[in-house]
């Protein structure tokens, strides 16, 4: 229950961050939905940013439609051992400066093709890396897991694309021919 | 002030006293109540009436705030219930928090509880294997523990009285070590177990494979309605609470059975202290309870106590209800109560990809799965180890989707899947030996929040485990690989006694008061109005999920206090 409503509470910050100019960061509120992160709206709104690289809005319905993004937090605030809570906030915090020093300008300013391909280069690689980099590295890595997990286990992707039934009813076929017209459904 | 007292005594005095509303003690109460015996069944935790209090029954995946996942914060306030397979966020709330109520842990011992109307009934595996005298005679002819000083014989018609109530669905398999009971339409294997269950019955005489026994409801309909249960409709959300009553729990059947008599008082928060034993008398005449919110105490009295806590909670309760005739807890005058704690041991497992039947896959769910009996020292001592195993097995065909990429890529991977090849699994359900070394005793001073001592506990594997854990990975390997299955990976999870949740044994029967507490008829040998019909009882643990048997010792017991009356 509270945690809806500070959803819908960061829904609103998140609404109103177009105003706050970016040399006012430090002096931004914290979230109180994310209580263990201590981020501030930008630092969701760069979150937002990734996730709607990661999961864009296709024929299909993107991450940030679906909430992903807040998704991705809450987890982050609640099923995270330290450690890698650490990580992944060191990760978000640093994101914009790390992009801008790496690939001269930071993510947010980048157009969609942009931010894919220097996404894609700060996933991989496992070479020796510096420790932002590496902590970018991770806050990623939590960040795509956790997308999945929220894109996956969406109402519309668990009633649209992989159709989910809570009742399936008591007939249960241990040997079923398959049918190769019908779609494949992981929640069938 | 004498007037009042006897008053109060009067309004206490019931014809029977359960204490305990879990899968045992909500059998035992039905059938006192059908008998027409005014029965309190005093619960210790709090009320939890079936479909009213089932707060995540009717959610949907996506309606948990983590997807099912309990947090960080908690799993890490409660390791011991957070390795419970079941603790998750759609029923953490019926599992006990480990901070709430401690105990001591003299070697690692994972005490899993459930403390509500309904108790585990609500959250059970809901396996139901009847016992055989493969099983009974076990501890007389491998020379361990004492002899049972019951036979198949004497629980068979009990066996299917319960059956019927509970409702098993189930096929007649015609196994030896595994009879067959009353059941209702089975549920089918899949096709790849339905495949090694032929490899397995024609290669390794003496081997099974079947579909496992369980408590739902599968036909009969008409029958149930009676219950107000209705026929499984295989959500496998069952540990939330099922709104058909589809399985079997205290809450959806016994209870609401019982109470439909007008014979039950059923007392929530209500943390049994101890049983009174008059001395004049020679017999148990009530018991004392602790409100577990004002923490006053109070009595309550009865011709015949029936004592259902769940396995150690009845050992507690017995080891605390100390008098001068029985110092060391109510009927242990040999001072084995507590002693011989058995269980059973989970942690051997395999698994296995099976690339034919390719063109086969599954429809539907199904709330129970592929089960070998045990095969193991049944007919005679084979092996290097005492007693065998049984195992799970369950054989479902892989769909897998990508999580490659990123982007437009990543979300087009997603939303199309494709099968992979079948993949099967397989558990062990290992027999343990019952020893004198594996104990549980009260802490001198350590006591919870409602002031009853701690329980100490003191568990462990021995060679025999750790030998049987050996030859199930070797064998079940050995017959998926007869099966042609590939990729074969066998481990040893490690995972601490109790995990299994089949705690056993502290309280067992025997034929002679001076090696067991309780006779044929689960009465305390020295307290004969007490009966105790849970796991606390066991003598030996075979191979099979336990429930059904309590269940059974319970209605044979009461038959045994009440007759026909």
């Amino acid at each position: 229950m509270n945690r809806r409503l500070a959803l819908k509470q960061l829904a609103l910050a998140a609404g109103g961050i177009a105003l706050i100019p970016s040399c006012t960061f430090s002096e931004e509120e914290v979230l109180t939905a994310y209580d263990e992160l201590e981020i501030t709206a930008s630092d969701a709104e760069q979150l937002q940013a990734v996730i709607d690289t990661i999961f864009p809005k296709t024929t299909l319905k993107g991450g940030v439609e679906l909430g992903v993004d807040q998704f991705v937090l809450v987890m982050a605030n609640d099923c995270l051992a330290e450690n890698e809570q650490q990580q992944f906030v060191k990760g978000l915090k640093g994101f914009g400066s790390f992009t801008k020093e790496n690939f001269g300008t930071s993510f947010t300013k980048m157009d969609e093709a942009e931010r894919k391909t220097h996404l894609q280069s700060m996933m991989a690689g496992t070479e020796k890396k510096g420790e932002q980099q590496l902590a970018t590295q991770e806050f990623l890595a939590i960040t795509k897991k956790f997308g999945l997990q929220g894109y996956m286990k969406s109402e519309y992707y668990m009633t649209e694309i992989m159709p989910y039934q809570q009742v399936p009813g008591p007939v249960f076929i241990g040997k079923k021919k398959i049918d190769a017209s019908e779609k494949v459904n992981i929640n069938g | 002030m004498a007037n009042l007292n006897i008053k109060s005594e009067e309004a206490n005095t019931y014809g029977a006293i359960v204490i305990g509303s879990g899968m045992s003690g909500g059998f035992a109460a039905k059938e006192l109540c059908d008998k027409g015996v005014k029965t309190l069944v005093l619960e210790r935790g709090r009320s939890v009436v079936h479909n009213k209090d089932y707060p995540t029954t009717n959610m949907l995946p996506w309606e948990f705030d983590h997807k099912g996942q309990i947090p960080e914060d908690i799993q890490r306030e409660n390791p011991v219930v957070s390795r419970c397979y079941a603790f998750r966020e759609d029923a953490a709330h019926f599992f006990v928090k480990d901070k709430e109520h401690p105990y001591i842990q003299e070697k690692p011992f994972d005490w899993i509880r459930g403390y509500q109307t309904g108790g585990k009934s609500l959250l059970w595996a809901r396996q139901v294997q009847r016992w055989s005298d493969f099983d009974f005679e076990g501890p007389a002819r491998d020379g361990f523990a004492v002899d049972w000083p019951i036979r198949y014989k004497d629980l068979a018609p009990w066996y299917s009285y319960v059956e019927k109530f509970v409702g098993v669905a189930g096929y007649a398999d015609g196994i030896p070590q595994l009879p067959d009971g009353d059941f209702l339409p089975g549920i089918e294997l899949t096709a790849v177990e339905d495949y090694f269950k032929g490899v397995v019955e024609q290669q390794y005489p003496g081997r099974n494979v079947i579909s496992g026994r369980c408590a739902h409801i599968t036909g009969n309909a008409e029958y149930y309605a009676k219950q107000g249960r209705g026929i499984c409709q295989h959500r496998v959300l069952c540990q939330r609470g099922c709104p058909f009553g589809g399985y079997f729990s205290s809450n959806s059947a016994t209870l609401p059975w019982a109470a439909r008599t007008g014979n039950l008082t059923l007392q929530n928060d209500a943390v049994v202290h101890s049983i009174i034993y008059d001395e004049g008398k020679g017999k148990a005449t009530g018991v004392r309870v602790i409100d577990a919110h004002t923490k006053e105490m109070t009595e309550y009295y009865a011709p015949v106590i029936f004592l259902n806590a769940s396995a150690l909670n009845t050992n507690l309760i017995l080891m605390n209800s100390t008098s001068s005739r029985f110092p060391n807890g109510l009927g242990n005058d040999n001072d084995i109560m507590g002693k011989y704690i058995g269980f059973h041991n989970y942690r051997g497992g395999v698994s296995g990809e099976y690339e034919g039947l390719g063109d086969f896959t599954t429809e539907g769910k199904r709330p129970t799965s592929g089960y070998m009996p045990r095969f193991r020292n049944v007919q005679k001592q084979e092996t290097n180890f005492l007693r065998g195993y049984a195992a799970g097995i369950h054989g479902t065909r892989a769909k897998h989707v990508s999580y490659d990429g990123l982007g437009e890529d990543l979300v087009n991977n997603i939303s199309s899947a494709e099968y992979g090849s079948w993949h099967i699994g397989s558990h062990m359900m290992g027999e343990t030996i019952p020893k004198e070394t594996n104990y549980i005793a009260l802490d001198e001073s350590q006591k919870d929040e409602w002031g009853m001592p701690q329980l100490r506990v003191n568990v462990e594997y021995d060679q025999n485990d750790e030998d049987m854990i050996k030859d199930y990975r070797e064998q079940v390997s050995e017959m998926f690989d007869a099966a042609g299955f590939k990729n074969i990976k066998t481990w040893d999870d490690e995972r601490r006694p109790g995990l299994d949740i089949h705690e056993m044994g502290g309280v067992r029967m025997g034929h002679d008061p001076k090696t067991s507490l309780l006779n044929k008829h689960n009465q305390l040998h020295a307290c004969p109005n007490v009966y105790v019909t849970d796991g606390a009882c066991m003598t030996s643990t075979s191979t099979q999920n336990p429930s059904l048997t309590y269940m059974v010792l319970a209605a044979r017991a009461v038959d045994h206090a009440f007759g026909n009356s």
